[in-house]
């Protein structure tokens, strides 16, 4: 019982001293950044996330933002993920996802992580040229 | 005579010196103009669809945990253009192996195993030249659950004074043990633009 005790403590002991990769952050990251020109013609309404249960048991993150436009208006947007140290899961395509608004019309769009281990996101708007 | 190869050098000179020197384009960051032709931005939006719907909806996560063996099918070029459908495929390939959910199969392909030294490796089986603790066993090679297969297509049309082209990423994915499409999408890209651009 006493070996058990000990070769428990031992092992709770060496998990606690197994080192964890140490990541800084330089500023605290923003889940939504829209540029200024963005701004202008469009207002985001809405910015939801879940977890998507699979059936393994891991879950995707999943986002979705709504964007209504004052304007006739286009716009550019991408989504980057990150791991619970703060480092970048690599997605698809690397490139901006583009959409086109009319006046008044309220749009709804959603992307999901290329992996389970993402945990946090950035969702990013601007105007393409 | 002189007077006018100079002339012409000039002009040579000056005509390279206005055109835009070759230069790398960061696929992250490019707002460049856009093609009728179908070109990177295109497979990599479809890709993007793709595997994002494909993982969302939990096609391809396999109940017992482990990774799906997917092998590429045919996938149909049905437009004006020359198109490797690898450029769309590999996108998607690469991706799902990155989720950790599929693995794809070089050893199965339509027109033979997309990898040959699956099976010219198994040739080395009995050789005397060779170790044999190392050459593969048989029954080793792992037959797929899952096949991609889709179809591009493309549509033109004159509107007003300008020509619409439109293009159609259709993709299928089949469980081979039922042959049903377990997961299917289509990704539209349509673009309008001046009559005299080129769509092929």
């Amino acid at each position: 019982m006493k070996t058990l005790l000990l070769a428990s403590l031992l092992i709770f002991g060496l998990a606690g001293c197994a080192s964890q990769p140490e990541t800084h952050s330089m500023s605290e990251r923003q889940n939504l950044r829209v540029d200024p020109e963005v701004s202008y013609a469009m207002t985001v309404t809405e910015l939801f996330d879940q977890r998507l249960a699979q059936p393994g048991g891991d879950s995707l993150l999943q986002v979705q933002f709504a964007v209504e436009a004052r304007s006739d208006a286009e716009l550019a947007w991408t989504v980057i993920w990150f791991d619970d140290n703060g480092m970048v899961v690599k997605s698809v395509g690397e490139g901006y996802r583009k959409a086109t608004l009319l006046t008044g019309q309220v749009r709804y769009f959603d992307a999901t992580a290329p992996h389970a281990r993402a945990t946090s996101y950035q969702l990013h708007l601007r105007e393409p040229k | 005579m002189l007077i006018r190869a100079l002339a012409i050098s000039v002009g040579l000179a000056v005509v390279a010196g206005c055109a835009a020197p070759a230069r790398y384009i960061d696929p992250a960051a490019d707002d460049g103009p856009v093609a009728m032709t179908m070109d990177y931005r295109d497979f990599e939006k479809a890709a993007t669809d793709a595997v994002e719907d494909m993982l969302a909806s939990g096609a391809v996560n396999n109940p017992d945990g482990s990774r799906y063996i997917m092998v590429v099918s045919r996938v149909t070029n049905d437009t004006m253009q020359r198109i490797d459908t690898d450029q769309l495929t590999k996108k998607i390939r690469v991706s799902l192996l990155q989720s950790g959910k599929v693995v794809t199969t070089t050893a199965v392909g339509l027109n033979g195993a997309e990898d040959e030294m699956n099976m010219k490796a198994r040739e080395l089986r009995d050789s005397e030249e060779f170790d044999q603790s190392g050459v593969m066993r048989k029954g080793t090679l792992q037959a797929p659950d899952l096949s991609l297969s889709g179809k591009i297509l493309q549509r033109n049309h004159k509107v007003g004074k300008e020509q619409q082209v439109e293009y159609y990423i259709q993709l299928s994915l089949t469980d081979l043990e039922s042959g049903l499409a377990i997961w299917e999408g289509e990704t539209p890209i349509i673009k309008r633009g001046p009559d005299s651009s080129v769509s092929w």
